[in-house]
């Protein structure tokens, strides 16, 4: 009975096969797209793929779903056995490694003869010139603010034309006003006590990566544009962590950040602490709207200009891929808007096409659309649009390999400042050396 | 225990060693390919410069010279993974037994408590990470509103480079739920009658815990002594749920610090190199753990006590 069964199960193996096979010979090109996530979590991005499948009979994608925490290693696997899919997602800060080591393809014809072209700012380059990867999305950098505890305070909300930007100092004073200890009483008042305050002024988010849009603003850089040259020892960048960190110790208007965890948003203004706080785009979909908290967004203070950074992650173009035409075409098709339609009207994404920041009609469709969280639409257009034309600079890792290693190292020196065991300048000279390393060192 | 030492083997004897070899492949099969190649490969592995996605170049000992010269973490990282499992060990030892012991009297509820302790043992990392890290919080934790009520001043206890290692510690001793479990165990198993004669004699409650229950329970204390200072060696999960190697260097665990090498920056040669350091440190600490063993276990029934 057994035997039976195994032939009967081995018979039915090879007819599925063999259609399998013959599926295969449709004439269309095959290729793969890898994603990260299990199946499940896949579903979406089959449906996706069905549909463009079923609308053309030219290119046919499969779908190859890695477990997120595989996902790099499998990648890193199949490069070595020259097996890997022709398309996929991966990590904004693995993308400039896999580009030196030629694993990704030029893509700077992906939109050659398209009605949009990407946003420039989201364009991964090597060595700050060859274009081998777009992202997926755009996401800028704002200020959120919970309008109730404005209103009580009697202070204007913060700016949210680029023009009338608040400078550091003006940043300063209206967080003074907003920050109250358990006697009512603020930070310029005597007797202030800065043990128990009760509602803090701001957060300016001190996760790593986000100090850098300071050190723009305070007119330095991180890094050279080819993103050979490790620069934060300039007075500049030193002098904006500095402030940053100062705003708890010297001004006790924001709360004790080490800079840990991506959740500034969360843990301030969502979590109805905090006046104001800096963050990504993203927060608009992925916790404020759902925060029950009363919010707008406004422009980033300005320490001598007024920079955003942008980022998110990329879709990328392996090289090792024999059909390349047609995986950049696929991909320039994947990352259009209408196909994650959901996260941009929730306000999770902002779109990546030049048209939406450009064409009246496109933006409107975003930002009119009913079931975008911000209904005021001025502000949204001034934030989102307008802010990201005029002041996003890439974020580093769209010019800089190994932006992992120093965003981890730069963490961690830089938790004595936070507490103010150590100043901006001390941490950053004493550790100049291994921070410059990280970004030229190949071991 | 030696039967079989007088004659030549027997085909009875042979039959049986047959079968015992037969029964052992699968385990043998097992250790070798899950456990000792890989570790092999990684001795080997710690010599070539990897990424993981290029050809393995040889490279000598240029990573280990790197760690012990250059490397900014390195230091501070075997500081931090030895000073945390030494507190860690130290406090959920005590802390445990001390519960044990309050568990095995006849308290009322006491499967309801037993239940209490372990739990924590079986609770998702995550979670309990995250609500640690609410009561420690600096700016509206509840140990901090517990403290300032109480009129003294705020204590960081995860954002400052000197507290976040007892912090954590104390997080690792209230899920020592496990060891309770033996613990309890090993007490159940502490005979009754030389409690009773000691009783007799007149021995106070705490004399009998130091010269019969401590004496009794020494194997135990040794299984989960070695037991809980090679997984507090091995800490992790905090680095990567809660504070991401820092302040500072201070929680970057030398299995953080590999895990960071290898899978986040591609750095796999490298990150052998570091794990071949840990085999040796963990190595050691077990060594003299064995060491200094025989000194103090009393197993009861050997002869040479």
């Amino acid at each position: 009975m057994m035997k039976k069964m195994l032939a009967l199960l081995l018979c039915a193996m090879m007819v599925f096969g063999l259609c399998a096979s013959a599926l295969a010979e449709d004439g269309a090109v095959h290729i793969t797209y890898s994603y990260w996530g299990t199946p499940d979590e896949a579903a979406s991005t089959q449906a996706v793929l069905d549909t463009y499948n079923a609308s053309q009979n030219k290119i046919f994608v499969e779908l190859l779903c890695i477990p997120n925490e595989q996902y790099t290693t499998k990648l890193q696997a199949m490069a070595v056995a020259n097996e890997m899919p022709d398309c996929g997602i991966m990590n904004e800060n693995g993308v400039l490694a896999f580009a030196n080591a030629g694993l990704l393809a030029d893509v700077s014809d992906m939109y050659e003869g398209k009605d949009s072209q990407p946003l420039d700012c989201v364009t991964f380059k090597n060595e700050g010139v060859t274009p081998v990867a777009f992202s997926g999305c755009n996401e800028i950098l704002m200020m959120f603010y919970n309008k109730d505890m404005f209103d009580a305070a009697g202070v204007d909300y913060p700016p949210t034309k680029v023009e009338d930007a608040w400078t550091w100092e003006e940043f300063i004073d209206v967080s003074k006003k907003l920050t109250i200890d358990k006697n009512g009483l603020h930070p310029e008042d005597e007797g202030f006590d800065s043990e128990n305050i009760v509602q803090y002024g701001c957060v300016v988010d001190n996760w790593t990566w986000q100090l850098e849009v300071w050190a723009q603003s305070n007119g330095g850089s991180w890094f050279s544009p080819d993103g050979k040259e490790c620069l934060i020892n300039s007075p500049e960048a030193i002098e904006s962590i500095q402030k940053v960190a100062d705003l708890t110790l010297v001004e006790h208007v924001m709360p004790l950040y080490l800079g840990l965890n991506d959740e500034g948003i969360i843990r301030s203004v969502a979590s109805g602490t905090v006046a104001m706080a800096t963050g990504g785009a993203w927060n608009i979909g992925t916790c404020m709207s759902s925060s029950g908290i009363d919010f707008g967004i406004g422009v980033l203070p300005k320490m001598k200009e007024a920079v955003t950074a942008c980022t998110s992650g990329p879709q990328v173009v392996f090289s090792q891929s024999k059909h390349l035409a047609e995986a950049k075409e696929f991909i320039a098709w994947y990352t259009q808007e209408e196909n994650s339609w959901n996260l941009i009207e929730t306000g999770i994404w902002m779109p990546l096409l030049e048209k939406y920041y450009t064409q009246e009609e496109a933006i409107d469709t975003w930002l009119k659309d009913e079931e975008f969280p911000i209904k005021d639409y001025d502000m949204a257009k001034s934030v989102l649009v307008d802010y990201t034309l005029s002041s996003a600079k890439s974020a580093c890792w769209y010019y800089t390999p190994n932006t992992n290693e120093f965003t981890d190292l730069l963490r961690s020196v830089l938790g004595a400042v936070w507490t103010g065991d150590q100043t901006a300048e001390q941490a950053i000279t004493e550790n100049f050396d291994a921070l410059s390393d990280t970004i030229t060192e190949d071991f | 225990m030696n039967i079989s030492a007088t004659t030549g083997k027997s085909k009875l004897r042979k039959a049986e060693s047959r079968t015992a070899y037969l029964c052992l492949i699968p385990s043998i099969l097992g250790l070798s390919i899950i456990t000792y190649i890989p570790l092999i490969a990684v001795f080997i592995l710690s010599f070539f410069s990897w990424k993981g996605f290029d050809t393995a170049k040889f490279v000598g000992i240029a990573n280990y010279v790197r760690l012990f010269t250059k490397d900014p973490y390195f230091y501070d990282s075997i500081q931090a993974t030895v000073s945390y499992a030494f507190m860690a060990v130290i406090g959920s030892m005590l802390w445990s037994l001390m519960i044990a012991m309050l568990l095995n009297r006849k308290v009322p509820a006491r499967s309801f408590f037993r239940a209490v302790f372990y739990l924590p043992y079986v609770l998702p990392a995550m979670a309990v990470y995250l609500g640690w890290s609410w009561l420690y919080d600096y700016n509206h934790g509840f140990f901090n509103y517990i403290i300032s009520v109480l009129g003294g001043s705020k204590v960081m206890f995860l954002d400052n480079a000197n507290m976040i290692i007892p912090s954590l510690s104390m997080i690792a001793v209230w899920l020592s739920g496990n060891l309770i479990v033996i613990f309890i165990a090993g007490l159940q198993n502490v005979p009754r009658i030389y409690h009773e004669a000691a009783e007799i004699d007149g021995a106070n409650g705490w004399q009998r815990f130091w010269n019969i229950t401590l004496p009794c329970m020494t194997p135990i204390i040794f299984y989960n002594l070695l037991m809980a200072l090679v997984t507090n060696l091995q800490v992790v999960t905090p680095a990567l749920a809660l504070t991401s190697g820092g302040p500072g260097n201070s929680t970057t665990f030398m299995s953080y610090l590999m895990y960071r090498y290898a899978f986040i920056n591609n750095k796999l040669g490298y990150s052998c190199a570091i794990s071949a350091v840990f085999f040796v440190l963990i190595g050691i600490f077990t060594g003299i753990l064995f060491a200094t063993s025989k000194s103090w276990i009393f197993y009861m029934g050997d002869d040479n006590e």
